[in-house]
C-alpha cells in the first residue's frame, strides 16, 4: 500500500475536505481523519456544514455546537451554523460591536441574505477560513459530492457577483486558500460501479474548475480484495449451475455475492488508481449494525498504521 | 396489502431519504413499473450527479425528456411509456420568468440583470426550488400519468418544498418597498434611523455596485410578485393533493433509519400524504444456520473431482463462512426494519415494504424490473394496523 499518501495527507496539509456520494462513510472518515490529526499533535478542529443534526457528535460524546468545544487532547469539534458564522463575517466587515448588533438584529438583512445568491454559502466558507487560521488541521464533513461541488463553487460565481467591496475582496481571500497546496478533499468511494462512477465525475469537475490546489485523496471503504483461486472460482461456478437444495442454494449464493464483491474491489482499486494517480487505501466492512464509535475506530487504527501510529496511540476511552 | 391498486390510484410519487440507500433506482423502478401497466411515466431528478441516469442505463441526459426505449421489454401493457429528464435549474428559472413577466421589456430586463444571471445559476437552494416548478409545470400539462420524483440527498429537510417561499418571502411587497425606498434614499432622503444605518452598511460590505444591481433587480421584479405566490401556492397544493404520494427510501443502516424517521415527522407536521417506507436492500436469509459440510460436502467433491482435492475443501468452508455473514447481517437488517415499522405503526397510513439487495448492482431495465418485482409482487404490511 502506498503509505505517502496518507502521510502526506495528515502531515502536511491545512484544510481536508471529505466528499464522496451518499452513504460511503464521508462522516465515518472525517472523524477518523480529525482523530489521527490530533494523534500526530496537531491542533485539529473537525467541522459539520450547517447540519441541522450533527452526526459526530455520537462519536465523540459532544453535541457539536458553532464555538469549538474540546472532546480529546487537540481535537475539538464545531458546527458551522448559519447564524453563529453570520455574527463572525459581519464583525470582519464592520469593526463595531454595537452597529454588528444592529445589523444582525435587522429582520431585512436575514431576509437579504436569505435571497442574495450564495451569500449562505460565502458566510458559512468564511467560517471556515477563520478556523483554519485558529488551528494546524481543519477536517470537514462535506456534503455528499453535487452539492460539494456547488459549495466550493460558490466563491466563483461570488466574485462575479459582487463587483466591489469587502465581500468580494474577502471571496478572493477564501478562493486562495483553498488554491493553496495544503487544501486537500478527500473522496470516500465503495467498489460499487456507480459509486465509482460519481466519484470520478465529481473528481473531473472540481479539477476542471480549479477550485482546489492540492491533489485529490481517494480512500476506498468496504473493500475486500479477491480471495478465491481460479480453481475454487470454477468449482464455485458449477455448483451455481447444479440443481440444489433450497439451503444449499443460500449457501451458493452467500458465496458468490462476496467474491462478486472482492471482484468490484479489484476493479475499483484499478479505475480510480489510474485517475488518482495513487493507490487508494482500502478500509475492510465493517460488518453488521455497528456502533458508530466503534467504525470510526476500526477506521481510525487502519488508517493510523499508514502514519506510524499504534492501534493503543490511536483508541480512546 | 398489494402496492398495485396503490401505484394506479397516484399520479405523483415523491420519493426522500438520506444519500446511498438506492433511493434513485427505487425512483426509476417504481416509474418503470407505471410504464410497464400502461402508463405514460416521467421519472424527475433533482440530482446534481448523474445517477439516474447511471440506473436507467443511459449515458447522459439534460433538461429534455428523453424516452427510454421498452422495445426490449415483455408484456408492456399498450400506452405504456417510460421518460426520463434531469433538471437543469437555470433553464427552468428563465421559463419560469417567461411566464409571469407582465411585459416583454421586463422579461428581457431580468434576463439580462446581473443579479439574476447569477441567481439563476446559484441561488441557494434554486436546484430545490425549481426542481417543484417544474414537476408543476410537467403534471399542469397533463400529458403524463404518472409523475415519480427523485429528490437530493440532503439532511436538511423538505428543502425543496421551502425554497419558493424563501423566494417569495423576499418578494413580499414590504421587504421590497424597504429596500426600494432604502437604495432610493441612500443617496439623502426618505429613509431614517436603524433602517438607513443598515443600508448604508449593506452598501459597504457588499458593495454599491451589487446594491445598485440588486436595486434594479428588484424594480422589475416587483410586478412579478403577485405570479409568484400565486404559483408557490398552486406547487404546494399539488404536493399535498391526495393523489400525491411521499414515500420515504431507507436501507438498514441506523444513519438512514434515523433520516428516515425524520422525515416521516416531518410528514406528520407539514400534512403530506404519506404513502409508506421502502427498506431497500435487506440482505435475505432463510434464518437457519447449518454446517457446511453436511450441506455441500458431498456435492463439492463430485463436482470437482477433476482439480485438486483440497479445492472442495476450501470452499465448501469458504461458503460456510460466507453463510453465516449473511445470516449475521440479515438479522441485523430484520432488527432494524422491525423497529423501524413498530415505531410507525398506527401513526402514520401507507405501507412498510422490504426490498432485498439485489445480487448484482441495479444499472438496467431488467434489473430495475426486479426490484419492482420486490417492491410490488409481494404483499407489502400496513402501517395503520
Amino acid at each position: 500500500m502506498d503509505a505517502g499518501v496518507m502521510t502526506g495527507l495528515l502531515k502536511s496539509s491545512k484544510l481536508i475536505m471529505v466528499t464522496g456520494k451518499g452513504g460511503t462513510g464521508k462522516t465515518t472518515f472525517a472523524c477518523a481523519l480529525a482523530l489521527l490529526g490530533a494523534r500526530l499533535g496537531r491542533r485539529t478542529v473537525l467541522c459539520e456544514i450547517d447540519n441541522q443534526r450533527p452526526s459526530c457528535g455520537a462519536v465523540f460524546g459532544r453535541v457539536p455546537r458553532f464555538e469549538p468545544v474540546d472532546v480529546l487532547p487537540n481535537l475539538s469539534l464545531s458546527n458551522i451554523e448559519f447564524t453563529g458564522s453570520l455574527e463572525g463575517f459581519i464583525e470582519q466587515m464592520v469593526p463595531m460591536p454595537r452597529v454588528v448588533r444592529l445589523v444582525l438584529e435587522n429582520k431585512m438583512v436575514h431576509r437579504f441574505l436569505d435571497f442574495t445568491p450564495g451569500s449562505r454559502e460565502l458566510v458559512i466558507m468564511s467560517r471556515l477560513g477563520a478556523l483554519c487560521d485558529q488551528n494546524d488541521l481543519v477536517v470537514v464533513d462535506m456534503p455528499a459530492s453535487g452539492h460539494a461541488f456547488s459549495l466550493l463553487d460558490i466563491l466563483r460565481s461570488a466574485r462575479g457577483l459582487f463587483r466591489s467591496g469587502p465581500v468580494r475582496a474577502h471571496a478572493e481571500h477564501l478562493t486562495e486558500r483553498l488554491r493553496a497546496a495544503t487544501s486537500r478533499l478527500v473522496f470516500v468511494a465503495l467498489p460499487e460501479e456507480m459509486v465509482v462512477n460519481e466519484t470520478l465525475e465529481t473528481m473531473d469537475r472540481m479539477a476542471a474548475a480549479s477550485l482546489i490546489g492540492g491533489p485529490p485523496v481517494v480512500l476506498l471503504n468496504r473493500a475486500t480484495l479477491p480471495s478465491l483461486t481460479t480453481d475454487e472460482r470454477s468449482l464455485l461456478a458449477r455448483l451455481a449451475e447444479q440443481p440444489l437444495d433450497p439451503v444449499a442454494r443460500e449457501f451458493v449464493r452467500a458465496g458468490r455475492w462476496e467474491d462478486r464483491l472482492e471482484q468490484a474491489t479489484k476493479t475499483s482499486v484499478d479505475r480510480l488508481r489510474e485517475r488518482f494517480g495513487h493507490e487508494p487505501p482500502l478500509i475492510p466492512p465493517a460488518g453488521g449494525g455497528g456502533v458508530p464509535r466503534e467504525i470510526v475506530t476500526t477506521v481510525a487504527v487502519h488508517l493510523g498504521r499508514q502514519v506510524g501510529l499504534t492501534r493503543r496511540e490511536v483508541q480512546w476511552t | 396489502m398489494d402496492l398495485n391498486p396503490w401505484l394506479d390510484r397516484t399520479k405523483l410519487v415523491v420519493c426522500v431519504g438520506a444519500g446511498g440507500v438506492g433511493k434513485t433506482t427505487t425512483a426509476a423502478a417504481i416509474a418503470l413499473r407505471g410504464a410497464l401497466s400502461g402508463r405514460r411515466t416521467m421519472v424527475l431528478t433533482i440530482d446534481p450527479a448523474r445517477r439516474l441516469a447511471n440506473s436507467l442505463g443511459l449515458d447522459q441526459f439534460g433538461n429534455r425528456e428523453a424516452r427510454i426505449d421498452l422495445s426490449g421489454m415483455e408484456g408492456v401493457k399498450p400506452g405504456g411509456e417510460l421518460w426520463a429528464m434531469m433538471l437543469d435549474a437555470r433553464s427552468t428559472f428563465d421559463a419560469l420568468i417567461h411566464r409571469v413577466a407582465p411585459s416583454d421589456e421586463v422579461r428581457e430586463r431580468i434576463l439580462a440583470n446581473h443579479v439574476y444571471r447569477h441567481m439563476a445559476d446559484t441561488f441557494a437552494g434554486s436546484q430545490d426550488y425549481m426542481a417543484s416548478e417544474k414537476i408543476y409545470d410537467v403534471a399542469a400539462l397533463g400529458t403524463y400519468d404518472l409523475l415519480v420524483l427523485d429528490t437530493p440527498p440532503v439532511k436538511n429537510a423538505l428543502d425543496f418544498l421551502e425554497s419558493p417561499g424563501r423566494l417569495v418571502n423576499f418578494l413580499d411587497e414590504r421587504v421590497l418597498s424597504w429596500f426600494l425606498d432604502g437604495s432610493r434614499s441612500s443617496r439623502g432622503g426618505m429613509m431614517f434611523g436603524t433602517s438607513k444605518v443598515v443600508f448604508y452598511l449593506l452598501g459597504r460590505v457588499f458593495g454599491e455596485q451589487f446594491i445598485d444591481d440588486l436595486s434594479q433587480f428588484f424594480r422589475d421584479f416587483e410586478g412579478l410578485y403577485e405570479g409568484f405566490r400565486k404559483r408557490h401556492q398552486e406547487v404546494l397544493d399539488m404536493f399535498r393533493a391526495p393523489t400525491t404520494q411521499f414515500v420515504t427510501v431507507c436501507a438498514p443502516s441506523e444513519s438512514s433509519v434515523d433520516v428516515a424517521s425524520f422525515f416521516l415527522s416531518e410528514f406528520e407536521r407539514r400534512a403530506l400524504p404519506c404513502g409508506g417506507i421502502i427498506v431497500n436492500q435487506v440482505h435475505a436469509c432463510s434464518g437457519q444456520t447449518h454446517d457446511a459440510e453436511s450441506v455441500l460436502g458431498a456435492t463439492a467433491r463430485s463436482l470437482g473431482g477433476d482439480l485438486p482435492p483440497a479445492v472442495a475443501a476450501s470452499v465448501v468452508a469458504r461458503l460456510g463462512m460466507a453463510h453465516r455473514r449473511l445470516h449475521t447481517l440479515a438479522m441485523a437488517d430484520h432488527a432494524l426494519a422491525r423497529g423501524l415499522k413498530s415505531r410507525y405503526s398506527g401513526r402514520l397510513p401507507g405501507f412498510f415494504q422490504e426490498v432485498p439487495r439485489m445480487e448484482d448492482e441495479v444499472h438496467d431495465l431488467p434489473s430495475l424490473r426486479e426490484v419492482g418485482r420486490a417492491l410490488f409482487d409481494q404483499d407489502a404490511a400496513p402501517l395503520s394496523s
